[in-house]
């Protein structure tokens, strides 16, 4: 399959969502790219990153969210043509920028925001709705409905911004961001602009360039006035338009994924003559005119969006502010219970919409298949569960950190972040967490928590972040707990990529986006440097991991830092072969009986490791099992023999 | 049998918990779930195992005196203050070595050195202080190992735990250094040998340690860190009464503490143990009372009689009979402490015929309580 930055103007390519975001920037000439990977939005920077040299742009993976969309500002103000890219959460970390970005307005060069959400969570610990912030912070703002248009919509972003100077908003949903389709290729300019921070723009102007909030009601105004511009640029947008018969019985208003579910659905109920669907674009300003236009086909409205209501509520609100003597139809969507307002929607979810309102009735196919189907699924598909991959670090640190509370025996608390790691809080990590929040939040909770000892409170507290959380938003927490004088541990697992997005590099690697040598920051050196006690743990060795942080729990004091380090054996297992080959002496195995019962395989749960029911013993699944060789050391029988491979 | 259902958490919720514990480490170091750590049993994860060891071993549950007396003596438990006893005898080490290491004649290092050279034995699991006060249990392989530990500080420590983390293919013939409560769940894993673990048939000789109680190690310990500077810490002793006081030896001198402070730090479970002399050993030692350098001995069976024979023939014992005077007041103080802890165990009951984890034959009970 083609990259990006294939030359083929005229050609069709197939391309997900997120490298059709990434080629509508290379075709609208995009010089600067930064982002923090988060699924469902991290290929954007991948595919840009990786055609970055040929493609003379720069591409990095920032520290956080916040950091990419202002060193991307840096960018336009210097006349280069930028875009931050994030997933959900991370327009949260940016929104404090963003609301005083807005105030000062972007450079001379476009600059574009990209959210990828999340509807139904997949990967992510929230399906927060980020369209609300362009409503919030007055952000002009689309929404790709196809493949082409994620292209498309990305390229004319630019110039849109350029023209309003304004920061423009592109959200587009998994099904986008991770679906493949056909995308028609424009032209690849070459050349990029020389890059030069105008501090006075013209004779005219006898102050310097000041990209400042201030004073904020005069700016307001004229961001409002941006604003205006837009809709009206809105009004005529080829990605708003209209699909159906001039008099429906039923109008769907659409945007993004969803209007493919709503074509699938009309389609499949063969309602192509009675029911019209409007799908939407540019969702905010509203095209006001254009929707105006469309509200009157029909005398019922059914609003067909995923997560939060936003068309239906603002539109209603629209509608409301229309004369007396406008046409009042019946609007249908979340607020109806007709379309669900949480989860990702679906044709079905859509048809069942459209058939309950219209009284029609429709079964996709019989009753008897499906109950067959069902059988047939919970029979011959093995149950899987969240698990740490085979030879995972992760599992080895949980291991420690539930062994050593118990040995503690005051009930330590662990809190936890985002990442693989957050999988601790079930069965893969021993049950160990008992809090996921947002990045970072793991150790600004446990900061807390390690202030609590006039209260009484003499639990050991744990805080566990990943490398990547940590760079990302953990270190102001431990500078905090270090100040304040807080008592908890930060377990930093290390494992040397950003694992759970797919090994982006970040600041510890020594190793930029586009694959530059650079000086790696050392995380130790870091926490010594605040004062911090540190330890260096490798989290295979169970007994001496086990005994530091016994010693850091009884020691108490400020917080502290126990490093786990090992490389995630993924990244491992593609430069090297297992270190081990591991079997199960079946003479030693006492598989259920006391002194064991399956220890390894009820407990620890490496998927390396399979339970043979029959003969009553453990045994190594050769497919599965990396051979890091852990598990020998937490069987009681020594039945689990490693062997140098 | 009520123990084929009993789980780990039976013991904890029975025992553990209820403060019975005695930290004798018959449930640890052959199991992945419990632990022992700083004078507490952890529970790591569950385990779903019934009739489980862990339960069926602890010297405080079920224990009844008449079969595990049948088991070592072939006879039913002695109603005698120290139950069945051969001889009682005072004795002290030959070897000058061993007598300035050892805490009082130096009768157990002797011995077990001797069952080591004899073959007899090729180790001995014992408690063994750390340098930092604490104890660990061990397996002392050499005369050199079992010299290193010579000494008590009078805390518990889990001995049986070194036992059980044996291979369980291990075929090393073995002597114990036990306290009475280690005494008895060794015994009761003789008489009902465990399953994943070393042959307990390769026990070949068991020396019980005279125990009036045993000091709590995490708090105890953490006692003696206030007042003293540890690695200074040379020795620890309980001279015999009226001393009423805790020597605590350091390179700058000795430190009498009263006893009555240190009694404070008492394992709370041995209020309820019943035996002084660990009666199911092989041999049982302890100081001397009122003659010091010298060991009292009590042996109890054959095994035992021939070793000490044996060191006697070979001059590595000096042995003499125990004063008549020093044996009345033995007896006496091992007659009291049976009364006592029945009284404590009814006192916590409130039934005689609910002895929390004991079974006494109905005369030696009625003698006690007359």
């Amino acid at each position: 399959m083609a990259t990006i930055d294939i030359d083929a103007p005229g050609t069709s390519q197939l391309f997900i969502g997120n490298e059709a975001i990434a080629r509508g920037a290379l075709e609208a000439g995009v010089g600067f790219a930064a982002a923090y990977p988060g699924t469902p939005s991290s290929e954007i920077l991948n595919s840009m990153a990786s055609v970055a040299r040929n493609m003379d742009i720069y591409a990095e993976w920032s520290i956080n969210e916040k950091v990419a969309m202002e060193a991307a500002a840096g960018a336009s103000f210097a006349g280069i043509r930028a875009m931050a890219s994030m997933k959900q959460n991370g327009i949260n970390v940016v929104s404090d920028f963003l609301s005083n970005l807005v105030m000062t307005g972007i450079g001379p060069a476009g600059l574009l925001l990209i959210s990828c959400d999340d509807p139904s969570a997949i990967s992510s610990t929230n399906e927060q709705d980020t369209r609300h912030i362009a409503k919030w912070l007055d952000i002009p703002l689309v929404e790709p409905g196809t493949f082409q248009e994620a292209k498309d919509m990305t390229k004319w972003l630019f110039e849109l911004a350029e023209q309003l100077g304004t920061l423009c908003m592109l959200r587009s949903v998994t099904r986008i961001a991770h679906a493949r389709g056909n995308v028609n290729l424009g032209e690849l300019p070459r050349k990029q602009k020389k890059a030069y921070f105008d501090q006075c723009h013209d004779a005219r102007n006898p102050f310097p360039t000041r990209y400042m909030p201030i004073s904020s009601p005069i700016r307001h105004t004229f961001l409002h006035l941006k604003l205006a511009r837009a809709k009206e640029q809105f009004e005529s947008s080829p990605f708003n338009y209209y699909l159906g018969p001039e008099q429906p019985d039923l109008l769907i208003i659409t945007c993004g994924s969803s209007w493919l579910y709503s074509q699938d659905a009309v389609k499949a109920l063969k309602l192509e003559d009675k029911v019209g669907i409007l799908k939407l674009g540019t969702l905010w300003p509203l095209p006001e005119k254009f929707i105006e236009k469309h509200l009157s086909k029909s005398h019922k409205i059914l609003f067909v969006e995923e997560i939060d209501p936003f068309l239906e509520q603002s539109i209603m609100e629209f509608a409301a502010s229309l004369p007396s003597t406008a046409p009042r139809p019946i609007f249908l969507g979340k607020r109806s219970n007709h379309i669900p307002a949480q989860g990702e929607l679906n044709p079905d979810l859509v048809m069942k919409a459209i058939t309950s309102i219209l009284g029609v009735s429709y079964e996709a196919r019989d009753a008897e298949y499906s109950k067959k189907a069902a059988e047939l699924a919970s029979t011959s598909v093995p149950t899987r569960s969240w698990t740490f991959c085979a030879g995972c670090p992760h599992r080895a640190t949980f291991w420690s950190i539930k062994n050593a509370t118990k040995l503690d025996g005051r009930n330590g608390v662990v809190t936890g972040d985002i990442g693989c790691y957050s999988m601790a809080l079930g069965a893969a990590g021993f049950y160990q967490l008992r809090t996921v929040h947002c990045m970072g939040a793991g150790a600004g909770i446990a900061s807390g928590l390690g202030k609590l000892a006039q209260f009484g409170f003499n639990q050991p507290v744990i805080a566990v972040v990943g490398d990547s959380t940590f760079y990302h938003a953990t270190i102001p927490a431990l500078i905090n707990g270090i100040f304040n004088k807080s008592n908890y541990i930060l377990v930093i697992l290390d494992n040397s990529a950003t694992a759970m997005t797919g090994f982006q590099p970040h600041p510890g690697t020594g190793v930029t986006a586009i694959g530059e040598q650079t000086q790696p920051i050392s995380m130790e050196a870091l926490c010594r440097s605040l004062g911090a006690r540190v330890e260096i743990c490798d989290p295979f060795d169970l007994k001496s991991t086990t005994n530091t942080l016994l010693n850091m729990m009884a020691e108490g004091g400020g917080a502290k830092v126990a490093i786990m380090r090992r490389e995630c054996e993924l990244v491992r297992g593609k430069k090297a072969k297992a270190p081990y080959k591991v079997h199960i002496d079946s003479e030693k195995c006492v598989g259920q009986a006391c002194g064991c019962d399956r220890v390894c395989t009820r407990m620890f749960l490496c998927p390396g490791l399979i339970w043979d029911k029959e003969a009553g013993k453990s045994k190594i699944d050769e497919v599965v099992c990396n051979g890091c060789g852990f598990c020998a050391d937490i069987c009681p029988q020594g039945a689990i023999v490693k062997e140098a491979a | 049998m009520v123990i084929a259902t009993k789980t780990c958490n039976d013991l904890l919720t029975e025992v553990v918990d209820q403060g019975l514990c005695t930290l004798c480490g018959a449930c640890t170091g052959s199991c992945p779930y419990l632990a022992y750590y700083k004078g507490r049993i952890a529970l790591l994860d569950k385990c779903s195992v019934t009739g489980a060891q862990c339960y069926e071993y602890c010297p405080r549950t079920h224990i009844d005196m008449d079969r595990l007396s049948q088991h070592v003596f072939s006879a039913p438990y002695s109603h005698d203050e120290m139950g069945t006893a051969r001889d009682i005898l005072i004795a002290r080490s030959t070897e000058k070595q061993i007598a300035t290491k050892a805490q009082y004649g130096g009768s157990v290092t002797t011995l077990l050195s001797l069952a080591l050279e004899e073959r007899l034995i090729q180790g001995t699991v014992m408690s063994k202080m750390s340098p930092d006060k604490t104890s660990i249990a061990t397996l002392a392989k050499t005369t050199d190992e079992i010299l290193q530990c010579a000494g008590s500080n009078y805390m518990a420590c889990p001995v049986l735990e070194a036992y059980n983390k044996l291979p369980k293919d291990s075929n090393l013939k073995l002597g114990i250094v036990a306290t009475p409560c280690q005494v008895l769940a060794l015994t009761k894993m003789r008489n009902h040998p465990p399953q994943n673990r070393a042959d307990i048939n390769n026990v070949q000789l068991v020396i019980g340690l005279f125990c009036t109680w045993a000091l709590a190690p995490d708090s105890f310990h953490g006692f003696l860190k206030e007042k003293f500077e540890i690695p200074k810490v040379t020795k620890f002793d309980i001279p015999p009464p009226p001393a009423n006081r805790f020597d605590v030896f350091t390179i700058s001198g000795t430190t009498s503490l009263p006893l009555d402070d240190v009694r404070n730090y008492r394992m709370p479970t041995c209020a309820y143990c019943l035996d002084m002399t660990a009666e199911l050993a092989d041999l049982s030692i302890g100081a001397a009372e009122g003659i010091e350098g010298w060991n009292t001995i009590i042996v109890r069976t054959e095994k035992g009689a021939d070793l000490l024979e044996l060191a006697r023939t070979k001059g590595k014992l000096e042995i003499n009979k125990l004063p008549p005077q020093n044996l009345a007041h033995l007896k006496e103080a091992a007659w009291l402490k049976k009364k006592r802890a029945l009284q404590e165990i009814i006192n916590r009951t409130g039934d005689k015929k609910e002895l929390l984890y004991l079974t006494l034959p109905q005369g030696l009970m009625d003698a006690l309580l007359g």
